[in-house]
């Protein structure tokens, strides 16, 4: 790496000479190290799914999850450091709900804030970036939306990846006409891009992690119903069996 | 229960006012000053108000009845309000008072359920949980010198299990089969008791209704601040349901055959 | 326009009276504003531990909130020392949590009954703003003035002259405190509008000795779980409605 032993890699708040921010980029590089995490923005609404990696045989199932709601109409799925996560889902709630209590209304532009949030943490000696890369979906009066907020920025997208198979998960997702979907094919389709991204060679097991929001669950962000997320998963399987 | 929501929260004083004739932002204020009370504002009288809410148990859960009318002083200032509000699946709060204060309730209780709703542990406050943590904000508001001026009702229908209480702006708390607030207390609740007591676990959904209703008309006819347009919340197994505004049907005939007061003496 | 006024009274009485090895603290259900009658059945006795009963009276939010409070600063010390605290320190807790509001106080009469460390019967009765005193027996509220006297007259035996050569007993037995309280409550349901409705009596017996008697009352109900400490019972009645 062209950061080591040159010092400019110990702050945030110094560019190298070449203008680049090294703890940004560090900041990246741990969430490479995470499992996938997708959102896809369709039709009526949104989809999340998370490639949640068991670290331990002791963990219960269902621990320690990564997609979270913000508010009523607002998921977050994150990839990166966990408590990281956590402290920016704690954010993104205060944040809805003090625009909230200002419009009284259900709040549009909570990601907007939450890039700010990010950003505050890459200007001073006495924090580090934020070591993960969040997808923040809703759906409110503007229709469906659908952002990836990380430390060196915030972008609205119709389908995003983040995490280690991000990149396989982007060209399938690039496959798909995704302001055709319905979400319960968005479902499908995020659950078997997870499978196919999903590296069994190299990783130990996984669960998958889904929630959506939109016309099929009244606007609220809730957690994918278990009976069609079997179904997802079932067809993801066999999905891959035809893959390879 | 003082009829006048201006007077609740005040010491019983028949000296000053007896029947609320003042506009009530224009009352006399003789207090001494305190030299820096211009600095904080606090609630010192309702301004926009509700009147009574009615609530029985019978057999299948809770049923609240309230007008449709906010009052503005003795003006019927707003007819289409509403003062039985759901909160979540299984409860309904009903507010007398003032109603700016009854929809800050609203948003606070909104907040607090997404507040609750972001740990996904399939968790849900019901009426219980919603009663208890109203009435810490309405002790804590009046502890503050600062309060929330509303008598409110709390129903709900939750595990099996009924539930109806009340809460007001000193954080008075207090459950009972029949409750109503404001003029209510006075007027219907003699009747509910009649009609409630001793039947809760037989009075069917229709019976429910036609004492409550029977009860809103007596309302119409004696408080002076009420409406004849109502709704009525009923809160069982089932969840919640709140009807559209009813009509009470009423009739003035007597008051052709009223003779002895008045200019009017044969 | 007169200001906000942060309190109001909320009826009903309590009483207690403490005997050599046994305590009773009882109160009425009825709870009131005014000329109206908020509900019949707001208890105003409360177990605070298994040897302490608390009960309150006045300003009804205040008294909530006031046992509520006792009742988690008794569940800090559990967490801290392992045990219940004695019945004497729960008096000197609820001195200074009064005072503490002295300049807005709790507007709430209390009278904490229970069994001390010695196995004695102790009734400790307080103002709102925290003076206290150990006494024998104690009835607070609007209708304090009409329970005080009889309680006076049947438990300190002011105004009788002792039988020559005998002398005035200095602990009644349990079953004769039960039928004072009863008398007293009928009594007060009866002059005073503000009491009614229902009974509620707590009887804290020290440890290990018998039941005295109470095993013959009517609905009397067991709260304790052990045998071999202290024991707690209620009794349930009706009081006058109207």
């Amino acid at each position: 790496m062209t950061s080591i032993g040159t010092g400019y890699d110990l702050s945030a708040s110094t560019y190298s000479p070449d203008g680049r921010i090294f703890q940004v980029e560090y900041a990246t590089k741990a969430v490479e190290n995470s499992g996938t995490a997708i959102g896809l923005r369709v039709k009526d609404g949104i989809v999340l799914a998370v490639e949640r990696l068991i670290h331990s045989k002791l963990l219960v199932p269902g621990a320690n999850r990564r997609i979270q709601a913000v508010d009523r109409h607002i998921g977050m799925a994150t990839a990166g450091l966990l408590a990281d996560g956590r402290n920016v889902a704690n954010r993104a709630r205060e944040e809805s709900s003090q625009i909230r209590t200002l419009w009284r209304e259900p709040p549009t532009a909570v990601a907007d804030r939450l890039a700010l949030y990010a950003q505050a943490y890459t200007l001073y000696s006495s924090v580090r970036p934020f070591g993960i890369s969040t997808i923040f979906g809703g759906v409110d009066k503007t229709g469906p939306s659908l952002f990836v907020v990380e430390p060196s920025g915030v972008c609205g997208y119709h389908g995003a990846a983040v995490g280690k198979g991000r990149q396989l998960a982007k060209t399938e997702l690039e496959k798909l006409k995704l302001s055709e979907l319905s979400m319960r094919e968005a479902v499908i389709e995020a659950a078997r891009i997870i499978y196919l991204v999903h590296d069994d060679n190299k990783e130990k097991e996984f669960e998958l992690e889904m929630s959506w929001v939109g016309n099929e669950t009244g606007g609220l962000h809730a957690p994918v119903p278990t009976d069609l997320l079997a179904e997802a998963e079932q067809k993801a399987r066999e999905a891959l069996e035809t893959f390879e | 229960m003082d009829h006048f929501p201006t007077n609740w929260g005040r010491p019983r004083n028949d000296m000053f006012d007896a029947y609320g004739t003042h506009p009530i932002h224009q009352r006399p204020d003789n207090r001494p000053k305190d030299t820096f009370a211009d600095s904080v504002q606090h609630t010192q009288q309702p301004i926009v108000t509700g009147t009574s809410v009615l609530a029985i148990k019978y057999k299948d859960g809770i049923m609240m009845a309230a007008d449709n009318l906010a009052s503005y002083g003795s003006l019927a200032r707003f007819k289409d309000v509403q003062r039985l509000h759901s909160v979540g699946k299984y409860t309904v709060i009903g507010a007398g008072g003032d109603m700016s204060d009854f929809q800050y309730i609203q948003h606070i209780l909104e907040e607090v359920q997404i507040a609750e709703g972001t740990h996904q542990d399939g968790h849900e406050l019901g009426p219980v949980e919603i009663h208890e943590y109203l009435s810490q904000v309405m002790y804590a508001r009046r502890s503050k010198m600062d309060p929330l001026w509303n008598s409110l009702l709390i129903g709900g229908f939750k595990d099996g299990k009924r539930f109806l209480s009340y809460v007001d702006l000193l954080g008075t708390t207090y459950s009972a089969s029949t409750l109503a607030t404001g003029f209510g207390a006075y007027i219907a609740q003699p009747l509910l008791r009649k009609a409630v007591e001793g039947y809760e676990d037989v009075l069917t959904t229709e019976q429910a209704q036609n004492i409550l209703e029977s009860c809103m008309r007596v309302l119409f006819y004696r408080d002076a601040r009420s409406l004849d347009k109502y709704q009525i919340a009923t809160i069982t197994a089932e969840g919640v349901s709140i009807t559209g505004s009813l009509k009470l049907q009423t009739s003035w005939d007597f008051a052709e055959g009223i003779r002895g007061y008045g200019a009017q003496t044969q | 326009m007169s200001s906000f006024n942060p309190y109001t009274e909320n009826g009903g009485a309590i009483l207690a009276i403490a005997g050599a090895d046994f305590s009773v603290v009882a109160g009425d259900t009825r709870q009131s504003e005014g000329y109206s009658i908020q509900t019949r059945y707001a208890p105003k006795v409360f177990r605070l531990t298994d040897r302490a009963v608390l009960a309150v009276n006045g300003f009804a939010a205040d008294g909530n909130m006031f046992v509520k409070k006792v009742k988690q600063r008794l569940e800090w010390y559990r967490h801290a020392h392992a045990k219940d605290m004695p019945l004497r320190s729960i008096a000197r807790l609820i001195q200074t949590m009064l005072y503490s509001r002295r300049f807005f106080p709790y507007y709430v009469y209390n009278i904490l009954g229970g069994i001390e460390e010695d196995g004695s019967g102790a009734v400790y009765s307080f103002d709102p703003v925290g003076s206290y005193e150990r006494e024998t027996c104690r009835a607070a509220g609007p209708a304090q003035s009409l329970l005080q006297p009889f309680l006076d007259n049947q438990i300190y035996f002011k105004n009788q002259q002792p039988v020559p050569g005998t002398a005035h007993p200095t602990h009644l037995p349990l079953q004769v405190v039960l039928s004072v309280v009863i008398d007293s409550f009928t009594s007060a349901t009866e002059r005073h509008i503000e009491v009614g409705d229902g009974l509620e009596i707590y009887i804290i017996l020290a440890k290990g000795r018998g039941l005295q008697g109470l095993e013959g009352v009517k609905g009397v109900q067991e709260l304790s779980i052990s045998e071999d400490s202290e024991r707690i019972f209620v009794i349930r009645r009706e009081l006058k409605k109207d």
